[in-house]
């Protein structure tokens, strides 16, 4: 999953704590206090599962009901249409998957551990595998509802999940990446849009049984992650639901309804009555109505949420600012949540264009702690250095280091590595953002890093309002032909190398910025789908290693922390780790 | 400024009688010999508040002219420098994210004056100094070029008349129809497309920026001009040159243009203010200059920092309001001694 900030990419970086602290200014710290600074959380370990919870969720402890919840964006345009089988994105599918869109399976945070647990959403369990994972079936629910009260069908899900194959009809939907590779036959059927009017074996539906069937071309033990998506549920017959136009106004199946929603303004959520307890073992429906503010002004929402006033109190904002961080720490105390989140940055260079001397050079040359400063991160706290493609707390990653111990800002090492590949003055071409001052600020530390460690750079900019994966993602865009080095954010979609390897590494992938292609490491992509379920962790870390240390294609900048600001009567503040977002599904509004 | 209502102020300083009353009677007299713009100036060093503004301009453009020189002398540059050398980037120390020495968290640091950004580790002193030249730079060239530009077309509008006064009259109410903001806007990205990977990226912004800006600033000194030249167009001095047999090019800018340098002056010091603060504001809504210091980008950078680090924000502010306030009040002074109406 990729996160909407793609000028994170770039302005993101590890960075070792500095020992700078130890010099003095013993009286300084003690003014100021430096409680509650927890550093860096690692994710959890695994996501359990539990497939025999049902409806309704329990209740949250000192839960009530009633008031308006409203959440503050900062910065981040959130998703640029509703519909359920083209959202890919942090904000968008953190908030429909929790307040809106059902799908096959969901995850529940278990107040008690913070952990998070797989479980039932439509389908009645975790659905059922045959013996090699090549067909899953899943149960739908009897119970479950449209908003206009109309019970789902297995039908509607069927028809929900066949859409995801339509890569022409939602072009940056999660189903191009996982419904296209792992479906039966999903190379020849284009989807229900392009392929308009041909049979599609895939999926099936047997309404009686209430039961939908996936057949896959490979093993595919993550179905149940998978159906988490809220791609993998249900959407209505007929016109209805055809993009784009569904995309505006979808019809909700959770607990909340779409009210109005403006593209990168605002979406505004209210109660939905044919929403049924019983029927959902994760979601509540304690505020009347959600205002989510997109791309709100960062300086503007810190003011207020530090104000502590009546309109802050019933307010969330997803990120802070670095510069009112010590402010945040003092004032929230627990209020300011830091979340772990599956993620790892990374710079891309053009894998024709360069070799494995010169990526090695630019990870010595990449200024970690300075850029992240300079895009305004907290060092050590929302960016940790990183070592491996796979992030901390997914299962199987491999503590390995490519060059003996972590790399970090050593100009000097980069030179002597250029040197040693006869490759002074290797010229890098770039993207960055312009019109903001973070991106630009990184973008200088960038460069003088770059320089002083004997690379010189060619940066082309690119207005704030074009997101840098257009260009990176469009083979055809003539900025892109010129450059040698991209970067990408990328997070899992469930704690398993196979959604971080593949989605940045196989051969053609959407998000495999760095052009690498070798069929030797897509071949064993594949392979390990087909190992027994315990070994696939250890062999996805092995691969990782692999490919780092014979290719190093791309280079980790840095593991992410998300920091959560809540108001003061809102309850229950904590996070969701499955998808790195506030955990949406338990809050309410203390009375 | 009001003037007497009874008859002396139709016949302007010069007058015997205005000076009886006047308390300047005696001066005046005195100086009864002098050329208009002599008298102006007499009346300039008069004033105090022009001399204080005076001083203050003059500072300015000394600071812009010697950027270098001063720069070097407080030993700061504009080089990027490592970010975490001199900000603080331990997540545990109070002032994570500020300088390490200077403020706002630690005692004055004599080798950054100014303090040191937030972010970048930027030193403030040399972007100050050198967001004072560009921002006089950019100006005092879109000044010269907006003025003489609106100077030549309201000679010619005024003095042809007929066809080509409805022309270059149509001409300049179209450009007053065009929102600035909105076409300064919308070119930002297209030079960027067009320029963003040329080696030249800086000066094109410059250069662009002083084209935006006197591309939309020429019109009213067009207007002025053209409303004095009809006026004196029909005065006898001018049908004596005419009759005379003079070259119309003579009578342009032998016999008008002296003429009309009262409201050239008073046009061109009030632009200048106007030209400084719209540099300022373009920067600051991103889209003017971005890549060399700019005192509008540095305000935009430091707007988060406001509770903090207020000083980061107040320094290049300072700079933009006393420049601003300096060169209007003296735009005013400068209108006031020109304008033969004025009684002080």
């Amino acid at each position: 999953m990729r996160r909407s900030k793609a000028a994170g990419a770039l302005a993101t970086s590890a960075a070792l704590v500095t020992l700078a602290a130890c010099g003095g200014g013993g009286g300084n710290e003690d003014e100021t206090g430096s409680d509650g600074n927890d550093g860096f959380q690692n994710a959890a370990e695994t996501i359990a599962k539990d497939e025999s919870r049902q409806g309704p969720a329990p209740e949250v402890e000192g839960a009530s009901a009633g008031g308006t919840i409203t959440v503050y964006l900062p910065d981040d345009p959130g998703p640029e249409d509703l519909d359920p089988t083209n959202g890919w994105s942090v904000t968008g599918n953190s908030i429909q998957q929790a307040l809106t869109h059902r799908s096959l399976t969901q995850y529940a945070r278990d107040n008690e551990t913070g952990e998070m647990v797989l479980v039932p959403d439509l389908a009645t369990d975790l659905g059922s595998p045959n013996e090699d994972f090549t067909e899953w079936t899943f149960t739908i629910r009897e119970d479950a509802t449209w908003e206009d009260g109309k019970p789902i069908t297995a039908e509607e899900v069927a028809w929900g999940i066949e859409r995801s194959l339509d890569s022409e009809a939602f072009p940056s939907g999660p189903g191009t990446e996982y419904s296209k590779h792992y479906f039966l036959d999903a190379d020849k059927y284009n989807g229900p849009y392009t392929d308009k009017g041909k049979d599609y074996e895939g999926i099936t539906f047997d309404e009686a049984a209430r039961t939908v069937t996936i057949k896959m071309s490979m093993p595919f033990p993550d179905m149940d992650y998978w159906g988490a998506f809220m791609a993998m549920g249900p959407a209505p017959l007929g016109k209805v639901s055809d993009p784009p136009e569904y995309g505006r106004s979808p019809l909700s199946t959770g607990p909340y309804k779409v009210e109005s929603f403006r593209p990168s303004e605002e979406l505004v959520l209210v109660k939905n009555d044919a929403w049924v307890a019983e029927s959902d073992p994760a979601r509540h429906q304690y505020a009347d109505k959600w205002v989510f503010k997109f791309a709100a002004d960062p300086t503007q929402t810190d003011e207020l949420m530090l104000s502590g006033n009546t309109e802050s109190q019933t307010a969330l904002s997803a990120s802070i600012t670095a510069e009112n961080y010590a402010n945040f720490n003092q004032e929230l105390g627990d209020r300011l949540v830091q979340q772990s989140a599956q993620c790892t940055s990374f710079w891309a260079p053009d894998y024709e264009k360069t070799t494995p001397e010169i990526r090695k050079a630019l990870a010595y040359a990449y200024p970690y702690e300075s850029v992240w400063q300079a895009s305004g991160e907290v060092p050590g706290v929302t960016r940790v250095p990183a070592n491996s493609i796979m992030p901390p707390g997914m299962a199987g990653k491999s503590d390995y280091q490519v060059d003996g111990e972590q790399i970090t800002y050593q100009p000097e090492k980069a030179k002597e590595l250029l040197a040693e590949a006869g490759e002074e003055g290797f010229e890098i071409h770039m993207a960055y953002n312009t019109g903001s001052p973070t991106t630009e600020a990184a973008q200088k530390q960038i460069e003088k890093g770059l320089t002083d460690s004997g690379f010189t750079v060619k940066s082309y900019p690119v207005p704030i309002e074009t997101s840098l994966y257009t260009i990176w993602t469009d083979p055809d865009n003539k900025i892109n032909k010129k450059l040698n080095l991209r970067g990408v954010n990328w997070c899992s979609d469930w704690p398993s190398g196979s959604t971080m390897i593949p989605a940045l590494l196989r051969t053609g992938a959407t998000y495999n910025t760095a052009f690498f292609s070798e069929p030797e490491i897509d071949e064993k992509m594949d392979e390990i789908g087909t190992l027994p379920l315990e070994e696939q962790p250890d062999a996805w870390g092995a691969l990782d290693e692999e490919i780092a240390t014979e290719y190093y294609p791309i280079i980790p900048t840095a593991f992410r922390n998300d920091l959560f600001a809540f108001g003061e009567k809102i309850g229950n503040p904590t996070g969701d780790g499955a998808l790195g977002a506030p955990n949406y599904k338990d809050l309410y509004v203390a009375q | 400024m009001s003037a007497q209502a009874t008859g002396p102020e139709t016949l302007g300083s010069l007058s015997d009688e205005a000076q009886i009353t006047d308390p300047n009677s005696k001066q005046a007299k005195e100086i009864s010999g002098k050329s208009p713009m002599q008298i102006a100036f007499a009346r300039l060093r008069r004033d105090k508040i022009a001399i204080v503004c005076a001083v203050v301009v003059l500072f300015f453009v000394l600071v812009a002219i010697f950027a270098d020189l001063i720069a070097k002398a407080f030993g700061v540059d504009l080089e990027t420098v490592t970010a975490c050398e001199v900000l603080e980037c331990n997540f545990a120390n109070p002032g994570v994210g500020y300088p390490k020495t200077g403020p706002p968290f630690n005692d004055f640091d004599p080798s950054h004056p100014f303090g040191l950004a937030p972010r970048t580790g930027a030193d403030n002193l040399a972007h100050w100094i050198y967001g004072c030249r560009t921002s006089l730079l950019i100006a005092g060239a879109a000044t010269l070029f907006a003025s003489v530009f609106g100077i030549i077309v309201g000679l010619v509008a005024g003095f042809a008349g007929g066809v080509v006064d409805k022309v270059l009259s149509f001409v300049i109410d179209f450009f007053l129809t065009i929102p600035f903001l909105l076409a300064a806007l919308t070119i930002a990205p297209i030079i960027i497309d067009r320029f963003g990977t040329s080696d030249s990226y800086e000066t094109v912004q410059i250069a662009s920026l002083i084209g935006i800006l006197s591309l939309f600033g020429w019109m009213t000194v067009a207007r002025l001009i053209r409303g004095e030249v009809l006026s004196l167009r029909e005065r006898e001095f001018i049908h004596a040159a005419r009759v005379l047999g003079m070259p119309t090019k003579r009578i342009l800018f032998r016999e008008l243009l002296p003429n009309l340098t009262a409201p050239i002056v008073i046009s061109i010091s009030l632009m200048l203010p106007a030209f400084v603060a719209a540099e300022a504001g373009l920067a600051f809504l991103g889209i003017g200059v971005t890549g060399s210091a700019s005192w509008g980008q540095t305000i935009a950078n430091a707007v988060p920092y406001w509770s903090n680090y207020s000083l980061y924000l107040w320094e290049p502010l300072i700079g933009v309001v006393a420049l601003v306030l300096a060169l209007n009040l003296l735009g005013d002074a400068v209108r006031d001694a020109f304008d033969p109406k004025t009684r002080r």
